[in-house]
């Protein structure tokens, strides 16, 4: 009972108390800071690499896969996987109006099937906004009142628009949010997008048809295409966002030779001289039909499948579909060699996954070990606070405290120390947390500081979570550091004579 | 008169550096129900050691046959849990300097002892008991009106009036004073010495008093004089 009495009123009536509460508050605001941010950074990491391939992927990139539709109806038909969406996977070279020239990842795409399995619509940008976004407080967002955007909206989700010409609907392109650098975040934090491309400018998109063995197709060079911007998308990673340009898988099929066409034999047209002189060129005979071919297939899980189980359905459909195929068509892709992956496996993704996890494990294990400070600190005062209140804890003896009694005075103590510093630190890293990208877009502003880069970090704003696992997690640590810091000076108390403490000047 | 504390041959040596320093030399003590006793000596004859050890905050040493007993119980045979128990149930203690905890005000420095004593179910149980007790004694003191003020707000008697209200609340057997007055100009210590006195008349105490004043000592039933660890004459105090 005397602990709680004098645990209180020690807590307030000096300075010492309280810069070990500081202490405590500075360290778990920031670990749990630290941990809410490379948290979120993994978690959006997982979350955008998932919702832009897919549950799962089955790939074969250069030679392609044939068959896909009946690959795809049987994939669908599969009571684990929800949908299936082929999809045209190759680098090229985008001419923008102005002279600038980007090397980009373009993605051939079926845009209704495409947006099935990765949402693709969601992210369009370019729609008529009614209210403004929450940060938009000036009203600067040039998506508001302009009711005409429903119609750029629908030619992003078709991937077609009208030529300002004849009036005809053609093939279009849809960009990354960033591709033309118009758009790119500043110091000053997200730019609302000012520029947008009209209907009669049109970028240039060039790729290279290579044969099955990957090199040039002979006679054929980089194949190229006209087309209008129907839209941006914004997915939020920045990778996708700076480099990815979207197109009708259809389009793209025929710039790379990958679509169904008609095999002859005899290696290509010859010339033929006559009994009488006359040259006419001979067409081989035609002797089948090369199907049309994509490089990717993504597939979504049903509702509640796991991505594991998904591929592992996956799996079972292809080698199904490749018995039955193989027979007539020595090109599909044996079941040993094609990748059939979930988007954690992707490669490229799940090294970095791995690399990300590591490194926020690593930071967390550096952090604690900064914050270990916070016992010494403790440890300190109370040290020094014990030798000041030493003749007290002799009063306490002389009243007949028990030397577990004072131990727990102090170890109390330390706790109140603890939960006070670990709670403030708590409401601080939340508000630092909530606040985050506002606070570096202040810093960017005021000091021209950016901390968060995009094109390092992926990510245009800086993801945070502030998790309640994760909180009880550092703020119990908080509390357990005070407790051990006061550990010692607290068994020092409890072990004091207490005819000396009394005599103590 | 049955001794209700006795202590018989006391040695006490303490170690300063490399040198042994005897502070008590087969020191002899006894106190009847409800006398006091005043322990006269000069400073550092061994006076407070000599109450550390009757009141079980110090322990004699074990090599000498000495013995410490209250009420028939030896306080060298207790356990620290015991001579805890010892502390907070039978003795109440004063000190020259007070020694009152500058973080609490002087209620929550009177009800320091009742709350060490009872533990915090049976205290809250009995606060409301507890609090009126220690408004009583306070009131009794003078305080009546002090009862939030620090002890930093607080003359010399007054801090000893609230030291003397914390060793009372706990009803102890046996009230311990050491130096009561040491600190304070001969009024005020007149007036508290009246207090104790007053009190003791009231409930059957036991005091002893250990002083070196022989006009405290006076207030005494019986006078025991301790010279160089040992006692020296003892009988009833000889008026000034």
């Amino acid at each position: 009972m005397y602990q709680a009495l004098i645990t209180r009123r020690y807590l307030f009536s000096k300075i010492m108390p309280l810069l070990s509460v500081l202490a405590v508050m500075l360290c778990t605001a920031m670990v749990l800071v630290v941990w809410s941010v490379m948290g979120g950074f993994l978690n959006l990491l997982l979350a955008s690499g998932k919702s832009m391939i897919g549950d799962v992927s089955i790939a074969w990139p250069v030679v392609g896969i044939s068959h896909y539709e009946e690959l795809i109806d049987r994939l669908e038909a599969d009571p684990s996987i929800d949908a299936a969406t082929p999809m045209i996977e190759t680098p090229g070279m985008l001419s923008l109006p102005g002279g600038d020239v980007r090397l980009v990842q373009v993605m051939g795409v079926e845009p209704a099937g495409y947006d099935a399995v990765t949402g693709y619509y969601e992210r369009l940008w370019w729609r008529y906004l009614a209210e403004p976004l929450p940060k938009d407080e000036e009203r600067r967002d040039p998506r508001l009142d302009e009711p005409r955007l429903d119609e750029v909206l629908e030619h992003g989700r078709v991937l077609r628009e009208p030529d300002i010409a004849t009036g005809l609907d053609r093939d279009a392109i849809a960009l990354g949010i960033e591709v033309t650098r118009s758009n790119a975040r500043t110091s000053g934090g997200i730019v609302v997008p000012q520029f947008f491309f009209g209907p009669a400018e049109e970028v240039t998109l060039q790729v290279m048809p290579l044969s099955r063995r990957g090199v040039p197709v002979t006679g054929a060079g980089p194949a190229s295409a006209q087309l209008p911007i129907a839209n941006e998308f914004r997915t939020g990673l920045y990778e996708a966002d700076a480099n990815w340009v979207v197109v009708p898988i259809g389009l793209l099929q025929r710039l790379l030779l990958m679509d169904e066409a008609e095999r002859v034999g005899g290696g290509g047209p010859r010339l033929e001289i006559d009994e009488d002189g006359n040259e006419s060129w001979v067409v081989p005979e035609v002797i089948g039909v090369e199907p049309s071919r994509v490089t990717t297939i993504l597939i979504k899980a049903s509702e509640g499948v796991s991505a594991d189980d998904c591929e592992v359905a996956t799996r079972a459909v292809y080698e199904q579909l490749h018995a039955d195929l193989a027979t007539r068509d020595r090109y599909i892709p044996d079941p040993a060699r094609i990748s059939i992956y979930t988007w954690e496996r992707k490669p490229g993704l799940e090294m970095f996954i791995a690399a990300v996890k590591k490194e926020t494990a690593l930071v967390l294990v550096l952090f604690g070990f900064i914050s270990l400070t916070a016992v010494f600190l403790v440890f300190a005062i109370f040290w020094s606070m014990i030798s000041e209140k030493t003749k007290d804890i002799g009063v306490l003896r002389a009243i007949g405290a028990s030397r577990a009694g004072i131990a727990w005075l102090f170890l109390r103590y330390g706790m109140v120390i603890g939960i006070t510093g670990s709670l403030a630190g708590g409401a601080v890293a939340w508000l630092i947390v909530a606040n985050i990208n506002p606070i570096h877009e202040w810093l960017g502003r005021a000091l021209g500081l950016v901390i968060w880069d995009p094109s390092v970090y992926y990510f245009s704003e800086i993801p945070s979570e502030l998790e309640a696992g994760k909180a009880t997690i550092v703020l119990s640590l908080g509390v357990l550091a005070s407790v051990l810091g006061a550990l010692v000076p607290a068994l020092r108390a409890a072990w004091m004579d207490p005819v000396k403490a009394l005599r103590f000047e | 008169m049955t001794p209700i504390l006795e202590a018989t041959s006391i040695c006490k040596t303490y170690r300063l550096g490399r040198v042994d320093v005897p502070v008590l030399r087969g020191a002899s003590i006894e106190a009847g129900e409800g006398e006091c006793v005043a322990v006269l000596g000069a400073s550092g004859s061994g006076k407070s050691t000599l109450l550390h050890i009757l009141g079980g905050l110090d322990r004699p040493d074990r090599t000498d046959g000495g013995s410490v007993s209250f009420r028939g119980s030896a306080l060298q045979d207790m356990s620290a849990g015991e001579l805890d128990r010892y502390r907070r149930t039978n003795v109440g203690f004063v000190f020259q300097f007070y020694h009152l905890l500058p973080e609490l005000n002087v209620l929550q420095n009177t009800l320091l002892a009742p709350m060490v004593r009872n533990g915090r179910f049976a205290y809250t149980k009995r606060s409301g008991e507890l609090r009126t007790r220690a408004e009583g004694l306070l009131s009794r003191f003078g305080l009546g009106e002090r009862l939030r003020h620090r002890p930093v707000e607080l003359s010399g008697g007054e801090r000893q009036r609230v030291a003397i209200a914390r060793a009372l609340m706990n009803e102890p057997d046996v009230l311990l004073a050491d130096e009561p007055t040491g600190n304070l100009d001969q009024t005020t210590g007149a007036s508290i010495l009246a207090a104790m006195m007053e009190l003791r008349a009231e409930t059957g105490l036991t005091m002893v008093v250990v002083t070196h004043d022989k006009a405290t000592a006076q207030r005494a039933d019986r006078v025991v004089e301790l010279r160089d660890g040992v006692m020296g004459a003892s009988g009833a105090p000889v008026p000034a």
